[in-house]
C-alpha cells in the first residue's frame, strides 16, 4: 500500500534518507532517470527530449520532526522541533528515534502533581523531555546520538468512512500522487521532483527551480483542513471530501490567474470536483518555484488533511484519487497545448 | 505629471492583479522603446537599446488590498489582504474590486476595535444570495479600499494610491527623457512589491543592470507627533540611504548627491528604519547589482491615503535622469 | 606580523554592512601574504583565490568569514546637535548606554551615547530599558557644527580598544566576525605547509548583518564546489540552553543539521579526529543565521558546511574569545581542505 509505506517512512527536514529510499525503490523502472541533487532532492526525468512545455511537479518528501539536542544526567533527552511544530501536540506521544528507529515517549508531569494554574497553561518545549527508558546519561548516549532525529510513531490506517489517518500526509500525500502520476507517460518532457527542506524554508524547491528551469510548474501539496465543529465557513482553510484544492493567495503566491483558470478548466471538463484554499496563512514550494530566475508560471494543487503537522492527520481517500485524476488531466491538457501562456 | 499621476491612481491593481494598470503605464513608454513586455509575475518592463551602461529605472505598480476567499449563505463576501492593511481601518470603508463591483465593509459585532482582524469583516456588495455574491466576484478576486483622490493646497495630492503611481509617473518620465537622449535604459513597473518585492527580483535577473534606481514613497515625518522620521513634504527628493531591504552602496549614494549638487537641487536623506522596498530584490539578484534610491516624501505611508508635493516628484524626475545620464 | 596582531588592527577598524571599506583594505593586505589573486565584486566582498595543486579542473572551496560588524546609522540632527540613530545589525540598547562611538561624517567624530544620570531618574524610569529611538549620540559640540560635519545617513559604530586576557583570550569589539577572519588567515599559514589539490576562495564578505547579503551574491557568482562559513558562535554563560553553550578554549563548533551537507560535516569532525584538533558539536535544526544559510541554496546548491569559535557576549563592544580556539579551527579548516578530492566533490549529489 503505496500511502502506507510513504506515510510510515522517516524523513525530517534535512534528513530524509529513508524516505527518500522509499520513494527511489517506488519509481524506479518508470522514469527515465532519477538523481539526487546536493541538497538530496529526488529528481525524476521523464521523456525530458520530448517536445512541448517543459514542467516540473513538486512534492516535498521532508515532513516535521524533532532533534535530540541533550542528555540530562537521568537519562531523559532534551530535543528541540525541526520545522513548525506545536509544542502542544506532543504531550503523551511515542516517537520513533535515529536510524534505528527506537522508540522513545513524551511524558508530562502527572496532573495529581500540577498546581491549579499549571493546568491551564500549555507545556512549554523546554519542559518537556524524550524518555527512551535509559537509567542515565550514559546508557542514553549509547543508544542515541546527539543530533538522532525523531519522527511521530503513528500507523498508517484507514478509518471511517472512506479516510484514512497516518503522519505526514503533509505531504506525502502529495509525494505519493507524483508517484502514482509518473507512472503513466506524457507527451511532454516531466520532471518530477521529491524535494527536501520544504519545512523549514523552502529550501529544496528554491535550488531545483533553479537547476531544471521548468516552463510550468506544480507543486502537490498536503494543505491544512479545519472543516470541524465551531469552526465558521471562512475558517476552516478547506473542506475534507470536496477534492483537491487551488491556491488564490497564501504566505507566499499570489495566484497565477492564467494557470489557475486553465487548471479550473481542467477539473470541469473532466468531471473532477475542486475547491480553493480560503486562508492566506502557509505556503508549499511554489512559493519558492515562481520566484526562481526570471519567474515560472503554474501553481499548486491541494489535498485537504485534517491535523496538518499533529501526530495523527486525516485525509479522505476520494480528494486523494480525485488529486492524482486532475494533475493527470492538468499534464494531458498541457501535452495537447491546452495552456497558452 | 499630475494628470499621469491622477489617471495611473484611478486604477485598481492590488498585488497580483497589475495587468489593467500595466497597459495604461506600458502605454506612456511604449513609443520610445524597442522592447516591451508583462512578464510571468506581472512586471511591465519596456526597454531602450542605446548608449552607456544599462540603467533599469524600477517603481512599483502595485498597491495593497484585499482578496474576496469565502462567501456565505446570505451572499457577504469574507476578505483576507493582500500585503499590509490594517484591519481595524477598513470598517465602514467602500471596497472596489478590480471588476468593478463596490461594496461596503462591516464588522461583526462583539469584537472590540482593537481587536479588529480580517476574520471579523465581510463585504456587503448587495448580493441577495450566495450564488449571487459568487458570480459577482467569484473567490479570488482582489480589490481595495477605496479612497478618492484630490488636489489639495497649492502642490499637494491627497489620495489612494498615490505611493507609487506617483514614483511609476517618475521612471516614465525619466526613461522618456533617458531614451530621447540615446541612453540605454529600461523601465520596470514592478509586481507584487506589497506583498515582498516578488516581481523586482525576477524583472532583475532578466535586465541584470550595471545600476538600478528603485523610486519610491518614503515616510514623512513632518506631521504632529508623527513617528520621528526626517523626511519633510516639498524639501525635495530623498536620496535613499538605507531601509530595511539594502544599504545602498556609497559610490551610488555619493553619486546621487553628486548629480543633485550639479541640479543646483535640494534633496533630503532617507534612512527608513524597517521600510520595505524593491532595493533589496534588485540588489541580491544574480551576482549582486548597483543599486540606488529616489524617493518622494508621503504622508501617512502605510495609511489608506497618502499625501504628496509635487515639487519633490518633479525633483526626482531630474534627479533620476542626471544621475543615470552621468553614471 | 602575527595574525593576532592582525586581528586586533581588524578588531579597532570601522566597517558596518555596507561601509566595510577600511576593513576590506586590511583583508586584502593581510590575504596578499598568500596570494596575488585578490579582488572585490560589485557588493564589496573581498575574494581571495589560493590555487591548489594539479592539474584543472580542481575541487573549489570557499570559505567566508563576514567583515562587517553591527553599526548605527544616524536619522536625525535633533535640536542641540544630539544625534538619533536607527541600527543596521541587531543592538540590545542597553549595552549602548554610556557607550563611546565614532560618527563617521565628513571626518570621524568621537561620540557618547548618552544617558541620564540616576539622580534625575524616576524610580519608574529606572525599571525600563531605554528603547534604540530614545538613546542620542553626543558630539560635545554646537549643533552647528554638527550640522556642518555630521549628514543625516552618515555611519556610526562602536569605539573599543582591543584588550588581552588572561590565558590568551583577547575581548574588544566585532570579535563577530573578525575573529573568523583570522581563522581563515591561520588556516591559510597552515595550507601552507599542506599538499591540497583545491582551490580556496577565501571570502570576506560583506552585509551579514542585515541578513548574509554579501554571501547569497558571492555564493551565485563563485559557484564553489562547496561552501564553509566561518562564523562565531555563543559561549557558555549561566543560564543558557546546553545544546547552545559552547566552552570557550576547547577547540571549534562544527555545526551539523539540515543547512550543513552531510559529507561536509563528516569531513570536518573526520579531520579534527585524524589530527587531533579538539572540537564541539553544534546542533542546529534549520537555516542557520550564518553565510552557510545563503550559500546552501546558492543557484542549483552548494555543498554547506559552518566552523566557528564560540565567543561571549556577542553583539556587545566587549565580544571575549580565546586565541587557542581560533588557531586550532585554523588547523582544522586546513586539514580539512588538503584531505579533499575530486572524486569526493563528486560525490557530494550522491544521497
Amino acid at each position: 500500500m503505496l500511502l502506507k509505506r510513504l506515510t510510515e517512512a522517516m524523513g525530517p527536514s534535512g534528513f530524509e534518507d529513508e524516505i527518500r529510499g522509499v520513494l527511489r525503490a517506488e519509481v524506479e523502472g518508470h522514469v527515465d532517470r532519477v538523481y539526487t541533487d546536493v541538497l538530496g532532492t529526488l529528481i525524476c526525468e521523464k521523456g525530458i527530449d520530448r517536445p512541448g512545455p517543459r514542467v516540473m511537479l513538486d512534492a516535498h518528501m521532508d515532513e516535521v520532526g524533532l532533534m535530540i539536542v541533550h542528555a540530562e544526567d537521568n537519562g531523559l533527552l532534551r530535543f528541540r522541533p525541526l520545522g513548525g511544530v506545536d509544542p502542544r501536540v506532543l504531550v503523551s506521544k511515542p516517537v520513533r528515534i535515529g536510524p534505528e528507529k527506537r522508540f522513545g515517549v513524551i511524558g508530562a508531569k502527572p496532573i495529581h502533581l500540577q498546581k491549579p494554574e499549571e493546568r491551564r497553561k500549555p507545556l512549554p518545549l523546554e519542559s518537556l523531555y524524550i524518555d527512551i527508558g535509559a537509567r542515565d546519561k550514559d546508557d542514553a548516549l549509547a543508544a542515541v546520538r546527539l543530533g538522532d532525529v525523531a519522527v511521530f510513531a503513528t500507523r498508517y490506517e484507514e478509518i471511517g468512512e472512506g479516510c484514512a489517518k497516518a503522519k505526514s500526509f503533509d505531504d506525502r500525500a502529495g509525494c505519493a500522487v507524483l508517484t502514482e502520476v509518473l507512472r503513466r507517460d506524457y507527451e511532454l518532457p516531466l520532471y518530477g521532483v521529491f524535494t527536501v527542506q520544504e519545512e523549514i524554508g523552502l529550501r529544496g524547491a528554491i535550488a531545483a527551480a533553479y537547476r531544471l528551469q521548468p516552463d510550468i510548474a506544480i507543486a502537490i501539496e498536503g494543505t491544512v483542513c479545519f472543516d470541524v465543529v465551531d469552526a465558521p465557513g471562512h475558517g476552516q482553510g478547506t473542506v475534507l471530501g470536496r477534492g483537491p484544492a487551488f491556491t488564490l493567495q497564501d504566505g507566499r503566491t499570489l495566484a497565477d490567474r492564467r494557470f489557475l483558470e486553465f487548471m479550473i478548466h481542467v477539473a470541469e471538463k473532466h468531471g473532477i470536483p475542486y475547491q480553493f484554499r480560503r486562508v492566506k496563512g502557509g505556503s508549499n514550494d511554489f512559493g519558492a518555484i515562481h520566484r526562481s530566475r526570471a519567474g515560472v508560471t503554474g501553481g499548486s494543487i491541494s489535498i485537504p488533511v485534517r491535523y496538518i503537522h499533529a501526530p495523527a492527520q486525516v485525509m479522505s481517500l476520494e480528494d486523494y484519487r480525485n488529486t492524482v485524476r486532475l494533475v493527470q488531466a492538468v499534464l494531458t491538457e498541457l501535452q495537447e497545448g491546452g495552456f497558452r501562456g | 505629471m499630475k494628470e499621469r499621476i491622477l489617471e495611473w491612481a484611478g486604477y485598481v491593481a492590488p498585488s497580483g492583479s497589475e495587468g489593467g494598470l500595466q497597459e495604461a503605464l506600458l502605454g506612456a513608454v511604449r513609443e520610445a522603446a524597442d522592447e516591451v513586455r508583462v512578464d510571468v509575475l506581472g512586471n511591465g518592463i519596456a526597454t531602450k537599446r542605446g548608449e552607456g551602461p544599462h540603467v533599469v529605472l524600477v517603481a512599483h505598480a502595485d498597491e495593497p488590498g484585499v482578496m474576496a476567499i469565502h462567501v456565505d449563505e446570505r451572499g457577504f463576501l469574507r476578505l483576507i489582504s493582500i500585503g499590509d492593511v490594517p484591519a481595524h481601518e477598513l470598517v465602514g470603508r467602500q471596497v472596489r474590486f478590480t471588476n468593478g463591483v463596490t461594496g461596503i465593509i462591516g464588522v461583526e459585532g462583539k469584537v472590540k476595535r482593537e481587536d479588529i482582524g480580517f476574520e471579523h469583516l465581510y463585504a456587503d456588495i448587495g448580493a441577495e444570495s450566495e450564488e449571487e455574491a459568487r458570480s459577482r466576484v467569484p473567490l479570488g478576486t482582489a480589490g481595495v479600499v477605496w479612497e478618492p483622490l484630490s488636489e489639495i493646497g497649492t502642490h499637494r495630492l491627497a489620495g489612494r494610491a498615490l505611493d507609487n503611481r506617483a514614483g511609476c509617473a517618475v521612471a516614465a518620465e525619466a526613461f522618456l527623457q533617458l531614451a530621447a537622449l540615446g541612453r540605454r535604459v529600461s523601465v520596470v513597473f514592478s509586481a507584487q512589491q506589497a506583498v515582498g518585492a516578488r516581481g523586482a527580483g525576477t524583472a532583475a535577473f532578466q535586465l541584470n543592470p550595471d545600476l538600478a534606481i528603485v523610486i519610491d514613497a518614503a515616510p514623512a515625518g513632518d506631521m504632529p507627533e508623527a513617528p520621528r522620521m526626517a523626511l519633510s513634504l516639498g524639501k525635495g527628493p530623498c536620496v535613499k540611504i538605507m531601509d530595511g531591504t539594502a544599504v545602498v552602496p556609497l559610490d551610488v549614494k555619493d553619486h546621487l548627491v553628486e548629480s543633485a549638487r550639479r541640479l543646483g537641487l535640494a534633496i533630503q536623506y532617507e534612512v527608513w528604519p524597517r521600510g520595505l522596498s524593491d532595493a533589496g530584490a534588485v540588489q541580491l539578484s544574480q551576482g549582486g547589482v548597483k543599486v540606488g534610491g529616489v524617493s518622494y516624501p508621503a504622508r501617512r505611508l502605510g495609511g489608506l491615503a497618502q499625501v504628496i508635493d509635487l515639487r519633490d516628484v518633479a525633483g526626482a524626475v531630474r534627479l533620476v535622469v542626471e544621475a543615470a545620464r552621468s553614471w | 606580523m602575527t595574525h593576532r596582531e592582525t586581528l586586533r588592527e581588524l578588531m579597532e577598524l570601522h566597517g558596518g554592512p555596507g561601509f566595510e571599506e577600511a576593513v576590506a583594505a586590511r583583508v586584502k593586505d593581510a590575504f596578499a601574504r598568500y596570494t596575488d589573486d585578490i579582488r572585490t565584486d560589485a557588493m564589496g566582498n573581498v575574494i581571495a583565490r589560493v590555487p591548489g595543486d594539479g592539474p584543472a579542473p580542481r575541487p573549489r572551496i570557499l570559505l567566508s568569514a563576514h567583515m562587517d560588524e553591527i553599526a548605527l546609522v544616524v536619522t536625525e540632527i535633533a535640536d542641540g546637535g544630539f544625534l538619533r540613530v536607527w541600527q543596521a545589525g541587531g543592538f540590545d540598547p542597553r549595552t549602548l548606554v554610556g557607550q563611546e562611538v565614532v560618527v563617521h561624517g565628513r571626518q570621524p567624530l568621537l561620540g557618547v551615547v548618552g544617558s541620564k544620570p540616576p539622580h534625575l531618574t524616576t524610580p519608574e524610569e529606572r525599571k525600563q530599558a531605554a528603547p534604540l529611538e530614545d538613546l542620542f549620540i553626543d558630539l560635545a559640540m554646537p549643533e552647528e557644527r554638527v550640522r556642518a560635519l555630521v549628514t543625516v545617513g552618515d555611519r556610526v559604530t562602536l569605539r573599543r580598544e582591543a584588550m588581552d586576557l588572561l590565558n590568551g583570550r583577547i575581548a574588544g569589539k566585532a570579535l563577530d566576525d573578525r575573529a573568523s577572519i583570522a581563522v581563515i588567515l591561520e588556516c591559510l599559514e597552515v595550507l601552507r605547509g599542506l599538499r591540497h589539490t583545491a582551490d580556496v576562495l577565501a571570502v570576506a564578505s560583506v552585509q551579514e548583518e542585515v541578513g548574509v547579503r554579501g554571501a547569497t551574491t558571492a555564493g551565485y557568482a563563485l559557484e564553489p564546489d562547496i561552501a564553509i562559513a566561518v562564523d562565531v558562535t555563543f559561549a557558555d554563560m549561566p543560564g543558557q540552553a546546553p545544546d547552545e553553550s559552547f566552552k570557550m578554549g576547547k577547540g571549534p563548533a562544527i555545526a551539523f543539521g539540515p543547512n550543513i551537507h552531510p559529507k561536509v560535516f563528516r569531513g570536518l569532525r573526520d579531520a579534527a579526529e585524524r589530527h587531533r584538533v579538539p572540537y564541539q558539536l553544534e546542533l542546529t535544526q534549520g537555516p542557520t543565521g550564518t553565510d552557510a544559510r545563503a550559500f546552501q541554496i546558492a543557484r542549483a546548491g552548494i555543498a554547506s558546511g559552518l566552523v566557528g569559535v564560540a565567543i561571549r557576549y556577542m553583539h556587545c563592544s566587549v565580544e571575549t574569545a580565546a586565541y587557542d580556539d581560533i588557531a586550532e579551527c585554523g588547523r582544522l579548516l586546513a586539514h580539512y581542505i588538503a584531505g579533499v578530492t575530486a572524486e569526493e566533490v563528486a560525490r557530494l549529489t550522491c544521497y
